[in-house]
């Protein structure tokens, strides 16, 4: 009783701060959803016409699909360019392990914008990526190469999460039991066969958390597509953002926000039903 | 602790925590203070010649007097304004004008409080007029047009429509602003952007869906303006302000900031005082010095924003006279179409097709 007393008296502190920086807005989020208009008289009036303009919008529905399987290609390729890194920190650095690992923090520490903007600059018309494919012939003299596309959104975003991702594979590799491979190895697995059945498996958890870091803020993301997206690079983010910073259209916007958020929440769910909350929090 | 007892607790702390906060955002008090809400850059205590007799009458500790409040879109300042922050000085730009007066946001000006008032632009001070009342101070005007890389350019575009000319396929750069790109596509096909038809709304989509191909990217903030042209990506910048050409031109590049056959378009922004502030008189004696002649001037030669009196021009670099074309002050109405106050709800459809727009493959 004594240690449960003690623990509900550590939890308070971030349980009010998560009722009421999280739980609450979020509450007030739906509440808006049913409102006609962001403030005055008529955000006192309750419809469901927004619900109606959302349901009705295949344009809108169909953007929010691509943007979710954009971002789960996104975290795909994240996870299996991370996934190396992790091992090789986890199992052949050896004594530069720590060296590395501080490396790759680092990298992480450079503020996002900075990374998004010297992409823009690497692919711009003159930059060093564009100047090469003009160079090899992929491009005309002066043209940006690939920038201001989807693609160059996927480039930057992958490029971007790669230390975020690799970190929880990394923590997942290292909470292996060394022994289990010898005992692989011994029972005459190849190295191979012990990565699929023995290593594999057991970091599945850090691999599923590190896909998850980098879904659940991919499929919201509206920053990177409005600096290289272009045209073709528009997200459902960027809408979002519309509603609140241009239209004031908050009842639509938080719509919106909730149905992102009840897409992101289903991975999760599935997740959380394959593995244990507290397997994938590493721990 | 049982779990009840920490529910209630939490819930005690989240009702506490909710009280404090509604305490925040009261009225502003008399305390010869003024809060403004207003865009950065624009501020005493960073450009302190823009309100010259204000700092003069003041002295060193001005800034004491003054507290500022910032946004980046006029959207986010009447969004600010409809909730919790209470401000005595508002700085939005005249498409949302109405708005503010139609919610009873901002009072009558009383215009003979101002000594500088006989300078300002009658042409825009009647921008700032409804129902026959003053209730904005017209203060910094621009023009939005096309910011053309001319040694880019197989031919320099002359009006808003040749943007459609597939000759610039990829290389044009649009605001990512439903209300300007709408404007501007209605200037472009004849058609008078502030009296619009449900059939005109679906024409301008089409026409915009249509341009997409053009389209290399949207620019939202004015530094990409300023990078778009230097870096050669975008040969057109769409609705560019004239600072970004002002920016070009003094780094070297060949541009052009066009004057298109349907004219300019333009903004102009202006100072209206809340209803509920404290202290009226300071509220004048700030909007007065900033539409002082020094203040104007010092203000054009800093951002190349025209100025709304018309008595500063003799201190103005006569190189941003001419290229404003300020000394033509009367004439301003007659090359540009101002941008005019839209309701809420164009605003949404003009957003909403814009969004249509860009969400369209």
């Amino acid at each position: 009783m004594e240690e449960r007393r003690r623990l509900s008296i550590l939890i308070t502190p971030s349980a009010i701060f998560m009722l009421v920086l999280f739980v609450l807005p979020l509450l007030i989020m739906v509440v808006y959803t049913f409102r006609q208009g962001s403030f005055g008289p008529t955000s006192r009036i309750f419809t469901l016409a927004h619900y109606h303009d959302f349901l009705s919008d295949r344009a809108l529905q169909g953007l929010l699909w691509r943007s979710v399987v954009q971002s789960f290609w996104i975290s795909l390729i994240s996870v299996c360019l991370a996934y190396p890194v992790a091992y090789h920190l986890s199992f052949q650095a050896g004594e530069r392990k720590m060296t590395l690992l501080t490396i790759i923090i680092v990298t992480a520490w450079v503020s996002f914008l900075l990374r998004i903007l010297a992409w823009k600059v690497l692919l711009g018309g003159s930059g060093a990526i564009a100047s090469l494919a003009q160079s090899l012939g992929l491009s005309e003299e002066g043209m940006p190469f690939l920038i201001y596309s989807q693609e160059a959104v996927n480039l930057t975003l992958i490029y971007v999460w790669i230390p975020f991702v690799a970190l929880p594979i990394f923590a997942g590799l290292e909470r292996i039991d060394p022994s289990l491979h010898e005992a692989a190895y011994d029972l005459g697995c190849s190295r191979p066969e012990a990565f699929v059945r023995v290593t594999l498996p057991l970091s599945l958890p850090g691999v599923v958390a590190g896909f998850l870091f980098v879904f659940i803020p991919t499929v919201g993301e509206y920053v990177t597509p409005s600096l290289v997206g272009g045209t073709t690079g528009v997200m459902f983010g960027n809408i979002v953002r519309d509603q609140f910073v241009r239209a004031l259209n908050w009842p639509l916007g938080s719509l919106m926000s909730l149905a992102m958020l009840i897409v992101v929440l289903i991975p999760l769910v599935i997740a959380a039903r394959l593995f244990k909350f507290s397997d994938l929090a590493g721990l | 602790m049982k779990l009840q007892a920490f529910v209630s607790r939490s819930v005690l702390f989240v009702l506490l925590g909710m009280f404090l906060v509604s305490c925040g955002g009261g009225q502003a008090e008399g305390d010869g203070k003024l809060t403004i809400l207003e865009w950065s850059g624009y501020e005493a205590t960073e450009n302190p010649d823009f309100f010259g007799p204000f700092v003069e009458k003041y002295g060193e500790t001005f800034g004491d007097k003054l507290d500022y409040i910032f946004f980046a879109e006029d959207a986010e300042a009447y969004a600010k304004i409809q909730t919790d922050v209470a401000a005595d000085l508002v700085h939005p730009c005249n498409s949302w004008w109405q708005l503010y007066v139609d919610n009873g946001l901002v009072q009558e000006i009383d215009t003979t409080k101002l000594s500088n008032w006989s300078h300002v632009n009658p042409a825009l001070a009647a921008m700032g007029q409804f129902d026959g009342k003053q209730y904005f101070v017209p203060w910094d005007w621009g023009y939005e047009s096309m910011l053309v890389r001319t040694d880019l350019v197989p031919e320099v575009p002359t009006s808003w429509a040749d943007l459609w000319d597939p000759q610039y396929a990829g290389h044009i750069a649009l605001w990512d602003s439903g209300e300007a790109n709408y404007a501007m596509t209605a200037l472009a096909f004849g058609i008078d952007p502030w009296n619009t038809t449900p059939e005109d709304d679906e024409f301008i989509k089409q026409k915009l869906i249509e341009l997409k191909p053009n389209v290399l990217t949207y620019w939202s903030d004015y530094t990409e303006a300023y990078d778009l042209p230097q870096t050669g990506d975008a040969w057109i910048v769409v609705n560019a302000w004239q600072d970004a050409y002002a920016n070009a031109d003094s780094s070297g590049y060949a541009v052009e900031y066009v004057q298109p056959a349907e004219k300019r378009l333009g903004w102009v922004c202006g100072f209206g005082i809340s209803p509920n502030t404290a202290d009226l008189d300071l509220a004048y004696e700030y909007i007065d010095a900033s539409i002082a002649d020094s203040s104007m001037a010092a203000l054009a030669n800093t951002y190349w924003y025209g100025p709304s009196n018309t008595n500063a021009l003799a201190d103005i670099d006569p190189y941003v006279v001419e290229f404003m074309e300020l000394d033509q002050a009367a004439s301003i109405q007659e090359r540009t179409s101002f941008y005019r106050p839209i309701t809420e709800e164009q605003r949404q459809i003009r957003t909403g097709i814009w969004d249509e727009v860009k969400v369209s493959q």
